[in-house]
């Protein structure tokens, strides 16, 4: 008896938890495809007998939101592929190599990730603006502040999970450190290196206050930046905002639902930052 | 041969380097500049002040511009007076010129001759003497009575004198002090501490209840945990963005509930008045990253080994004491590392309120990220905006070394 109300009592929750969590998405989805008269009228609120059309995906097309997706795409993917490169040198050298410094090194890189990201945004504005790197896809390069701590938290965790009897048999054999790292710890590490270009990818894709400060021209915004432009000052046209919200976000969701067992072990891992 | 074995006897450095470099390059030299920006009164838009100057610095090749085009004027002027005074006049300020480029030449200028050139404040006292002296000049002359070329162009010329003077704009701990005065850092700090102690506190709340709940098995668990991953992953701008929507006044649905339920006297009150953007955002915020706490707290849930539950249950342990005694001193790392990096996370707040409200209304909602960021890209004030991030950064600091005290958590992962 008491078993039967505690499980009704966990549906509910579950329910309402998955409620909560998708009915923002849902509302907004179904407002992308009302006409701007209606979501001003107060129709708005109601599901029932709301006109079906696709003016507000037909219109914002002709804005640049989708050279704005091909800029985050560029540069995600930039960053994804430099900084999985050299977190997985570091990493490995974090998790099996000794050498002197180790763990003050250690402790800088990962520190690091823990700073606000406007300490370090003014020298970084001034250097860019001097180098002539404002409006480019450099912008890919300072990116490493925010994900390159946590590509190496997520892949120190990986390479010490290896077992360690694999590379001590091939130094036996006579292999050089470097060499055992290529041909030996990376094709095991694979999964875990799969795991931290995801985070980086989407680390890179949510990125706001670098794209927001360094690329100022239009054409060269990012998805994330270029969304919120869209809250104009004065008038705001809802149907255009929600169906760029249902745009921007199909490819994050993709990934989710693609990836999302890499994801839930990259977050346990030790991806520490949202 | 030799190198192959020096290569493997230093890999750890060699392949550690490359994160190293880019770390000090984008991480440590940039808070090194901006802990070096925090000592001047660096104002972007201002030509004399748009960098840090010691000392005080004389822009020569500006100078010689203007001395130039004035020479240039005054032969044009020469042409069109009539009178014998005015032009005498004019040869006067043309000695004076000259006698200006001598200074520079000989006083001041470098054998390389750069643009900017520092000087002893007594040179530069001087030189800013003999250009007031030319200027005076031109006025008188522009005061008499005869025929002139375009006595305007050649004053706003003149005026560029002042421009080539660049006085030292160091201020030592001026912006600090000016910093801990300023009443609207003390409201955005409050703001910024309220909003982080109750979105941290109700994340950690509900997303521990979650995380208990998603380990238990039944169906359709890996369904949640995906769904779980969905708020996490939208951008938090396009988040704030959609939230927007849902608490505007006119058709926003989240608006509509909460006034029907009572919580706001109207739709429109939502955004409107500083306690609900407070709460707006908060909600927001929640909705955002609870899932996100949740599947951190049920990954340290899932080590914990159940053959403790089992032993406890036959012990007769009852599950409230199963959850005090064994749950939560296991789980306590998780709970300490997730806490951490989210109180830093909500501490550093910038682009959900940046969409959601700007700031407003009136300012009540604006995090220091916020204001910070407008200050130094807004009003272009670098050297301002620099010293109060970094008084951000000491809090942060600060509340990091509580946590790590507090906790004594391993957070490198060295015991691992």
């Amino acid at each position: 008896m008491n078993n039967m109300k505690s499980s009704t009592l966990l549906k509910t929750i579950i329910i309402l938890y998955l409620f909560i969590i998708i009915f923002p998405f849902f509302w907004v989805t179904v407002t992308s495809f009302r006409p701007e008269s209606e979501i001003w009228s107060t129709n708005a609120l109601q599901l029932k007998g709301a006109t079906f059309t696709d003016i507000n995906y037909v219109n914002l097309f002709k804005t640049t939101i989708l050279n704005s997706l091909k800029n985050s795409l560029i540069i995600s993917t930039i960053t994804t592929v430099y900084v999985t490169m050299i977190a997985s040198l570091c990493a490995y050298s974090i998790a099996r190599l000794e050498f002197k410094f180790k763990k003050l090194l250690t402790v800088m890189i990962l520190a690091t990730s823990m700073f606000p990201q406007m300490i370090a945004i003014g020298p970084i504005y001034r250097v860019f603006v001097k180098l002539g790197w404002t409006n480019s896809y450099y912008i890919s390069l300072p990116y490493s502040m925010i994900t390159l701590p946590i590509a190496v938290f997520i892949l120190i965790t990986h390479f010490s999970q290896i077992p360690r009897e694999m590379e001590e048999s091939a130094i036996m054999d006579g292999s050089s450190k470097i060499n055992t790292f290529f041909k030996i710890i990376l094709p095991l590490a694979t999964p875990g290196i799969f795991t931290s270009a995801i985070m980086t990818f989407i680390g890179a894709w949510n990125e706001f206050l670098l794209s927001l400060t360094l690329n100022t021209n239009e054409s060269w915004r990012t998805a994330t930046v270029s969304m919120s432009f869209l809250r104009g000052q004065f008038e705001i046209f809802w149907g255009q905002v929600t169906a760029a919200t249902v745009v921007v976000t199909i490819p994050t969701l993709i990934i989710v639902i693609l990836f999302q067992r890499q994801i839930v072990s990259g977050i346990t891992s030790g991806a520490l930052k949202e | 041969m030799k190198l192959s074995k020096w290569v493997d006897k230093k890999a750890g450095y060699i392949l550690i380097l490359p994160a190293v470099i880019f770390i000090i390059l984008f991480s440590i030299a940039p808070i090194m500049g901006t802990l070096r920006y925090a000592f001047f009164d660096m104002q972007l838009n201002d030509q004399s002040r748009n960098d840090m100057y010691m000392k005080s610095n004389v822009n020569i090749s500006l100078n010689q511009e203007t001395i130039d085009y004035l020479n240039y004027y005054l032969d044009i002027d020469l042409d069109f007076v009539q009178k014998e005074e005015t032009i005498t006049k004019i040869d006067e300020i043309k000695m004076d010129l000259s006698d200006l480029d001598n200074f520079i030449a000989e006083e001041i200028a470098t054998a390389d001759l750069r643009g900017v050139v520092q000087v002893s404040k007594a040179k530069q006292n001087a030189l800013m003497e003999k250009q007031k002296l030319i200027l005076d000049s031109l006025e008188e002359l522009y005061n008499m009575k005869d025929e002139f070329y375009s006595p305007e162009d050649t004053m706003a010329v003149a005026s560029e004198f002042e421009t080539s003077i660049i006085k030292s704009n160091f201020i030592g701990g001026g912006n600090f002090a000016k910093v801990l005065k300023d009443s609207r850092i003390h409201s955005t700090l409050k703001f910024t501490l309220v909003f982080t102690i109750i979105s941290v506190l109700a994340e950690l709340i509900l997303g521990l209840a979650l995380a208990l709940i998603m380990n238990k098995s039944f169906k359709g668990r890996s369904l949640i945990r995906t769904f779980s991953l969905i708020p996490w992953a939208i951008p938090t701008s396009v988040a704030a963005l959609m939230w927007s929507y849902l608490y505007n006044g006119s058709s926003g649905i989240i608006s509509h509930i909460f006034t029907a339920l009572g919580f706001i006297s109207s739709p429109a009150a939502m955004l409107n008045s500083s306690t609900n953007a407070l709460w707006g955002i908060i909600i927001a915020d929640v909705w955002k990253t609870t899932p996100y706490m949740a599947l951190l707290l049920l990954g340290g849930l899932q080590v914990i080994p159940n053959s403790l539950y089992e032993s406890s249950a036959l012990d007769g342990a009852r599950k409230w004491q199963q959850f005090r005694y064994i749950t939560l001193p296991l789980l306590k790392p998780s709970i300490f590392v997730a806490l951490l990096f989210r109180t830093l996370d909500a501490f550093r707040v910038l682009d959900l309120i940046y969409v959601l409200t700007g700031g407003g209304p009136g300012g009540s909602t604006e995090s220091l990220s916020l204001y910070a960021y407008k200050v130094m890209f807004s009003q272009t004030r670098f050297g301002y905006g620099s010293a109060m991030v970094l008084i951000m950064a000491l809090v942060v600091g600060i509340i990091t070394f509580i946590y790590i005290k507090a906790l004594n958590v391993d957070l490198i992962g060295e015991n691992r």
